[in-house]
């Protein structure tokens, strides 16, 4: 990937990026501003960026069903030209006060990248403003640590499309652990599916609202493989009883202090609720792993599962016990957003990176430690 | 050490205890014990235990008495006292569900025990298992009087680079041979004996293997500052270990170690990696047929291991 690499220019005046996401069902259009840093030695504060404009458009399937790639990109190329037009007025910003576009160049699902990198391309050529591509992993991870004001945290990424642990090192947003299959997000999802619980406004938050209504734990399967995860065969197995308890065969719950005596029958409710112990579990120990080994005490939460408040909860629990701390965003920034793109796209821009018109093609796979990290010094 | 160091030095951990040095129980390494996480009181108050590492999953203590067991014990005779005993506890995680917690401790304490057994019945160095509380994810085992072969390189390199003015590169390199390769190629034939009986470590770091000070009969012995030296490698750490049949298991196993090499001891590493694999080689064939198969294709797998990485590429 042949991207222009120029030296890192110092920018003086305040810079202003348009955010373009759309690698899965959620289209986002954002505006950020940057301040130039502070002079060395003047001892100001360096100025947060400032979130301009935050808009998003979700594409909703009915109950039972996935988002299908080309549904999807259709759903993103009706929508955009309004979202930036929305964007524009909610920033009461000209095409003009824009210094560049910024769009999420993979990973993601094909056809929507596809389809958002067009509509980038299309305003680059229009207004005459450069192109950035920018790493959707990456967006996430510095639009946490903005939000958060987390320096060097252990990255939990959780989406429907990723799951990782990540730490910084040397430039590299280095993977330490991660899914070996399917991710958490895409785990809940199609176990939603199962259970045909509405995706509006999202599958996984109508998961958790039914897993703290659950009282018994039903004993699922473990897999942590070292540093890693898998989730299928969790979804597998809890997937057949739920389609066992819908069919009307019901089971009963074996805890001892459940009361029920052996008799109580086991509901959807608990079957989120131990979907969830389960596989947030799986990734609170994984994350303490990374702790422990590059013996840093933040750990920052990103990804649209990271909204669950229930993760959030485990990880401080953890992260307590380990004398740290958890910092986690509302879902504006934790679920997809163009926002993020904005603002890893500046960061970029402002090292002197620019994505030419003919590189400017997306990709499916795109590991998140391929990015070079040239606005940490650290 | 740099974090990219930290990184690779234990490329695929388990609980990581790794990166503490493992010390003699004389030397006093004091690790806080974090948050409130702690020994059930029925042992924290009947013995002096020494908390000497701490990682995400367990703490190892040191003591130098058992409840029940004589000193003796171990040795087998009456006139050497023990080493002492290693406590291996698995705290109970307060962020997990009651039931999950105690299914996993149960499990992961067992499991480790039972493949430390028997890799120790097989005849495999490791430490020996003395008891399990599964329940209360305790184990027991012997106390390995040595250090670590992360730290004996270092301190070998050290000593050679000290006297590197009067000797010069040629001597250096030869030392090593002399010194070093044995050493290394001890533990790459134990390694292949851990192999042989289908169980990978799943965690093998030049910090997991001890040295121990031994007089056992197939024991190296090296010459090193006029001083006769025996060296018998102890493997330690079954937490993340399993049975597997897979040649891919055992390559993956292999790749860790050269990882950990590259990273903790990079000026000579290729040379180190070169010396375990020869041992590890030479420990599995044995002039038989079926193992020459065996290894040849955990060989052939390594190398694909290396030029993928230990991860595969993602996808979306």
């Amino acid at each position: 990937m042949p991207s222009k690499q120029e030296p890192a220019t110092c920018q003086q005046r305040p810079t202003v990026a348009l955010g373009l996401e759309g690698s899965a069902n959620k289209l986002g259009v954002g505006i950020i501003r940057h301040f130039p840093p502070p002079p060395a030695g003047s001892g100001q504060r360096r100025r947060p960026a400032e979130v301009l404009a935050n808009i998003r458009h979700t594409y909703i399937t009915p109950p039972g069903e996935g988002f299908l790639p080309r549904d999807t990109a259709n759903h993103h190329r009706s929508f955009v030209v309004k979202l930036v037009k929305d964007a524009l007025k909610t920033s009461g910003l000209t095409p003009h006060d824009i210094d560049c576009v910024c769009f999420t160049k993979g990973p993601g699902m094909g056809a929507p990248l596809q389809s958002v990198a067009i509509a980038a391309r299309t305003i680059s050529l229009m207004w005459n403003k450069p192109l950035v591509g920018v790493n959707h992993c990456v967006g996430h991870i510095e639009m946490g640590r903005e939000i958060t004001g987390a320096t060097n945290p252990v990255v939990l990424y959780v989406s429907g499309g990723n799951t990782q642990v990540i730490a910084y090192s040397h430039h590299r947003y280095r993977i330490f652990g991660e899914t070996l299959d399917i991710a958490v997000g895409n785990c809940l999802d199609r176990f939603a599916r199962t259970l045909q619980i509405p995706n509006d406004p999202s599958p996984g938050y109508n998961i958790e609202l039914l897993a703290r209504k659950g009282k018994h734990y039903v004993e699922l399967p473990y897999t942590v493989k070292g540093m890693d995860v898998s989730m299928s065969g969790i979804l597998a197995y809890i997937d057949q009883v739920a389609i066992d308890i819908l069919n009307g065969n019901p089971r009963y719950a074996d805890d001892e202090d459940g009361g029920g005596g052996g008799k109580t029958i086991i509901t959807k409710e608990d079957l989120c609720f131990s979907l969830q112990e389960t596989i947030f579990a799986m990734l609170v120990e994984i994350t303490e792993r990374a702790m422990a080994h590059v013996g840093s005490q933040q750990v920052l939460i990103v990804g649209g599962v990271g909204c669950n408040e229930r993760l959030q909860e485990m990880m401080a629990i953890m992260a307590r016990d380990r004398g740290g701390q958890v910092y986690a965003t509302d879902e504006r920034f934790c679920i997809d957003n163009g926002i993020m793109i904005a603002h890893a796209g500046l960061l970029a821009y402002g090292t002197g990176f620019k994505t030419s018109l003919e590189d400017s093609v997306c990709t499916q796979r795109f590991r998140t430690d391929e990015v070079y990290i040239a606005w940490r010094d650290d | 050490m740099t974090l990219f160091r930290k990184l690779w030095s234990f490329a695929y951990p388990g609980f990581s205890f790794s990166h503490f040095h493992r010390v003699m129980a004389t030397r006093t390494l004091s690790v806080m014990p974090l948050g409130n996480v702690t020994l059930p009181s029925a042992i924290s108050e009947a013995l002096a235990l020494t908390l000497i590492a701490q990682g995400a999953e367990a703490q190892i203590y040191f003591s130098v008495e058992h409840p029940f067991i004589p000193a003796t014990y171990l040795t087998g005779t009456n006139s050497q006292p023990s080493a002492g005993y290693i406590l291996k506890y698995r705290p109970p995680k307060r962020y997990r569900h009651n039931a999950l917690d105690a299914q996993l401790t149960k499990h992961r304490t067992l499991s480790e025990a039972r493949i430390l057994y028997k890799l120790f019945l097989a005849g495999i160095s490791v430490p020996q298992l003395i008891a399990v509380d599964p329940r209360q994810g305790l184990i027991w085992m012997e106390n390995i009087d040595g250090q670590s072969l992360k730290s004996w390189i270092w301190a070998q390199e050290t000593e050679m680079e000290e006297r590197q003015v009067d000797e010069g590169e040629d001597a250096q390199a030869q030392k090593r041979v002399h010194i070093i390769k044995p050493v290394l190629l001890a533990v790459g034939s134990e390694i292949a004996k851990l192999h042989f009986l289908e169980t990978v470590h799943g965690d093998l770091t030049t910090s997991n293997v001890l040295l121990r000070d031994s007089s056992r009969v197939e024991a190296i012995t090296v010459t090193f500052s006029d001083k006769p030296m025996v060296k018998d490698p102890v493997i330690i750490d079954f937490g993340l270990a399993q049975q597997s049949t897979l040649p891919e298991d055992k390559a993956v196993d292999l790749y860790v170690l050269e990882r950990a090499f590259i990273s903790t001891h990079p000026i000579h590493s290729e040379e180190y990696v070169e010396w375990v694999l020869e041992g590890y080689v030479a420990g599995f064939g044995r002039g038989k047929k079926t193992a020459m198969f065996k290894v040849n294709e955990i060989m052939r797998k390594l190398d694909a291991v290396r030029l993928r990485g230990r991860k595969r590429s993602m996808v979306g």
